[in-house]
């Protein structure tokens, strides 16, 4: 009875186009994975994948559980810990910390990777200072760690919000019971945020799953390394579908976990109207000590990094070609951040018919989110030569000629693949803000006799408007950070702030690699302090 | 009653969400100038659904609802909410939260001096010097007042109530439901309240419609109502009731307390016997029929259960008295709180 009631509270008001639009666009999201398990499922097993099966296989496997296990240990670590000081203690400069800490976001692990191998590797300054004690970064220890200290804010913003929701009886009840406070708070406090901690370790383990500049820098060769391989090398699509339909179906099952503890933490701080616990007051020395706490991820994550990279810049000269790389990683980031913003309201209009159609069409989007970037690019080869392989005898026949490649020649490939990739990131922010215009906010106003379109410009958008723009510029900076399926999907010789990166870092010409490197995060931080402060005012 | 002119009248109201499950199933009621109807009614009986679709918000499959002379809806029409003239208070308000409260009054108004009459409306509500807050500043009862005064603004010629004190706790409950009707009879309005609780809906009322199961089963004064139930349902919606399945001789209905006199029904006819707890009158007897079972203490009056041959009932007698646990009594009936209704 709910979701009919709500399809007939909706109707009236949703455009029917922009519902058809929607569904469309949504699915187009989703058909570059779908091309992928569709040529997986069908194609012939090559011989590449054979050989790997009995050769680097395994390897693969266990490089990436090592790594994304402990990206998870140390960003749960982190994440929890700062959730927990921002949302239930008070100290000096906590209010600007609060959304600081989500900052280093805009760094992508390869940047902090290139800058701490450089400042760690041997003979570099850290081993100088302490006569060789300090190791080496590198590795799937090493890889985990840089997600861990660039990643982390996704834990951190979904576990400060549960801290910060919790009602404080559980934990009073708790001590009333004759816990004390630290047992309290793990058999209380910790529980009912686990939910949520749980869904921030699974995005960090899917973006960890899915990077490729970090683990080919410090060498731990994860699954994503050998699909990049099995496409460049090999050149078989079928093979890198088949590596990549593992990699998706590992994505899907945590993907499917996140939504269910995302549902679970739902229900556990629904419970009703509750008082929300009173922040304790830190002074003097723990005040410090926690001051001290979030500055050290901070200073690791981004200062340290970013830091040495400025250093490094400032000592070689600026390689050729920047400015136009930072107008086509400006570009290409503007373009997709504008549609997926669009897509993604238009995506949440569409869910809130609840139509079975826009709600598949919204999930099915949604998965791309779980793709990593290289997967995302082979699906779409596979659907670009697909679509090609079908027009062109016609198109011959027609013409005479052979129909123009779609491929490689314009930049349209590589913005369907962040579209594929990232639209889950602007659809579910779109569907949060569009949450807060509640069928009753639309009746009322309905009753006071407001057109459409009145509606839609006085209560929706006005209620919404800070959440789309931060949903486009969260694209924005994904894209800008983007290296794999950009350096597959590329149009010839169109180089991004990423890419030029990437090509210097893995020749090992560091200095060249430092500007650009230090660019990504520097074009990004902007939006970032416009959604960290977005994704702070939100919950208080 | 008579006298009141009819404004808004809704006839054989259906509406399904689920085919299978009608949430209106032929709906009438009639709403009179300037009085205030509460409809009563559980959970799920389509109260809700009825209100919106008197706001527009829901379409009728079926049905009529006209305001005077104009068609609100019937098979061919469906009047948007917008061109219906409803004031509508939702149950969690459902103010805009990023205007202030002034701005949610003056929503629905238009012309120059529209704030002017917003911030009269507010001021009314003893709200004026609350008119620059946000909603999310403001108490819980000051924003059931403002959502009344945004929804009573442009003047409209029936409001909607949707269980407007369910947010709220008790003490500050009956406070804002005085003040709501005084609010409402000052302006002379047509009100609609949906409630589900019997006492809010007695203290409410002009006219009181039980509602369930998606049909308004019986509508009246609310004296006349609780006194004249139509049937175990309708007894049941108002409060507690014993109901004692018998049948008619000698125009009379037996019960286990003696025969009950039941006029006009027919010889034979089944019927159901509604005892409210008040009418059991107990007296302490050495050898009794019936024993005490339970005895609880509810200030000024006591709930007694007490057990016979064919049951156990509740009772409600005078506080205090010498009654405890155990002890054997006879039972009679206090006529004026019993009727007996066909099945």
């Amino acid at each position: 009875m709910a979701a009919a009631a709500r399809l007939n509270r909706f109707r009236g008001w949703l455009p029917g186009r922009t519902l058809s639009l929607a569904v469309l666009a949504a699915t187009l999201c989703a058909a570059p994975v779908l091309a992928v398990a569709w040529i997986a499922l069908t194609g012939e097993t090559g011989d590449y994948l054979r050989h790997l099966a009995g050769t680097r296989l395994p390897t693969y496997l266990a490089t990436s559980a090592a790594v994304a296990l402990i990206a998870a240990a140390g960003s749960g670590l982190i994440g929890t810990g700062l959730g927990w000081l921002m949302a239930r203690t008070d100290f000096f400069g906590r209010r600007t910390l609060g959304w600081v800490l989500i900052l280093p976001l805009a760094v992508p692990a390869y940047v902090a990777a290139y800058a701490w191998l450089d400042l760690s590797h041997a003979g570099g300054p850290l081993q100088a200072m302490t006569g060789g004690l300090f190791p080496t970064i590198r590795g799937s220890w090493g890889a985990g760690l840089m997600f861990a200290l660039v990643l982390y804010p996704y834990v951190y913003l979904l576990a400060r919000n549960a801290f910060a929701a919790q009602s404080a009886d559980a934990y009073n009840a708790a001590r009333t019971l004759g816990a004390g406070p630290l047992h309290a708070f793990w058999r209380t406090s910790l529980p009912m945020a686990r939910p949520a901690i749980a869904a921030g370790l699974a995005l960090v383990v899917m973006e960890s799953l899915a990077d490729y500049g970090t683990v080919s820098h410090l060498g731990a060769p994860t699954l994503s390394i050998g699909l990049i391989r099995a496409w460049s090398g090999a050149g078989s699509l079928v093979d890198a579908a088949r590596l990549s339909l593992v990699l998706v179906l590992v994505a899907i099952f945590i993907f499917g976990l996140e939504r269910a503890q995302r549902s679970r933490a739902r229900n556990i701080n629904a419970a009703g109207r509750h008082k929300p616990a009173p922040r304790l007051p830190l002074t003097g020395l723990t005040a410090l000590a926690a001051f001290l706490a979030c500055l050290l991820p901070l200073l690791l994550g981004m200062i340290i990094p970013l830091g040495r990279l400025g250093w490094l810049a400032l000592r070689t000269e600026a390689a050729s070609g920047l400015a136009a790389a930072s107008l086509h990683s400006l570009t290409l980031a503007g373009v997709t951040a504008l549609i997926a913003a669009a897509l993604g309201l238009g995506t949440a209009y569409a869910l809130r018919s609840r139509t079975t159609i826009a709600i598949l069409a919204a999930r099915a989007a949604g998965l791309g989110y779980a793709v990593p970037g290289a997967v995302a690019a082979v699906g779409v080869i596979a659907l670009l030569s697909g679509t090609q392989a079908l027009i062109d005898p016609a198109w011959r026949a027609l013409t005479g000629e052979v129909f123009p490649i779609l491929l490689t020649s314009t930049g349209a490939a590589l913005v369907l693949a962040y579209l594929s990739r990232f639209a889950a990131a602007a659809i579910s922010p779109a569907e949060t803000a569009l949450a807060r215009v509640t069928p009753s906010l639309d009746g009322a106003a309905r009753t006071l006799g407001a057109t459409p379109r009145r509606r839609v410009w006085q209560i929706h958008w006005p209620l919404i408007a800070a959440g789309v723009t931060s949903a486009g510029l969260l694209v924005f900076v994904e894209v800008l950070k983007e290296l794999p399926a950009t350096m597959i999907l590329r149009p010839f010789n169109y180089d991004t702030l990423a890419i030029i990166a990437h090509n210097f870092a893995s020749d090992e010409r560091l200095g060249e690699a430092a500007l650009p490197s230090l660019l990504i995060p520097l074009v990004a931080l902007l939006p970032m302090i416009f959604v960290a402060r977005y994704l702070s005012r939100q919950d208080r | 009653m008579t006298d009141a002119q009819t404004v808004l009248s809704i006839r054989g109201a259906e509406h399904h969400y689920r085919a299978d499950h009608a949430a209106l199933a032929g709906a009438n009621l009639d709403l009179y100038a300037g009085r205030i109807t509460a409809l009563l009614g559980p959970s799920g009986s389509g109260k809700s659904t009825l209100l919106r679709a008197i706001a527009g918000l829901e379409r009728l499959d079926t049905g009529s609802i006209r305001l005077g002379d104009t068609i609100w809806n019937n098979e061919q029409t469906h009047l948007p909410p917008e061109a219906r003239r409803v004031g509508m208070v939702f149950q969690d308000y459902a103010l805009f939260p990023h205007m202030t409260a002034l701005a949610n009054v003056a929503f629905g108004l238009s012309g120059a001096d529209k704030k002017a009459r917003a911030l009269a409306q507010l001021e009314a509500a003893e709200l004026g010097h609350r008119a620059k807050a946000y909603p999310h500043e403001l108490s819980g009862g000051e924003q059931q007042r403002v959502a009344l005064a945004r929804a009573l603004a442009p003047q409209p010629a029936v409001v909607l109530l949707d269980e407007p004190f369910s947010g709220l706790d008790r003490r500050l409950r009956g406070e804002l439901r005085e003040r709501t009707v005084d609010t409402l009879r000052a302006a002379r309005t047509t009100a609609l309240i949906v409630t589900h609780d019997a006492e809010e809906a007695m203290a409410v009322a002009d006219e009181l419609a039980l509602m369930d199961a998606g049909r308004i089963i019986q509508t009246g004064a609310p004296d006349e109502v609780w006194m004249e139930p139509v049937s175990a349902t309708a007894a049941k919606l108002l409060g507690d009731v014993e109901i004692i399945e018998s049948h008619i001789s000698n125009g009379q209905a037996a019960t286990p307390f003696g025969a009950v006199d039941a006029p006009g029904l027919e010889a034979g006819q089944r019927v159901n016997v509604l005892i409210r707890p008040r009418a059991f009158v107990l007296t302490l007897a050495d050898h009794g029929t019936f024993t005490i079972t339970r005895r609880r203490s509810a200030g000024p009056h006591l709930t007694c259960r007490f057990a016979g041959d064919r049951g156990e009932w509740t009772a409600q007698t005078p506080s205090p008295a010498s009654i405890a646990v155990g002890d054997r009594v006879n039972v009679v009936l206090d006529p004026v709180y019993v009727r007996v209704v066909a099945v």
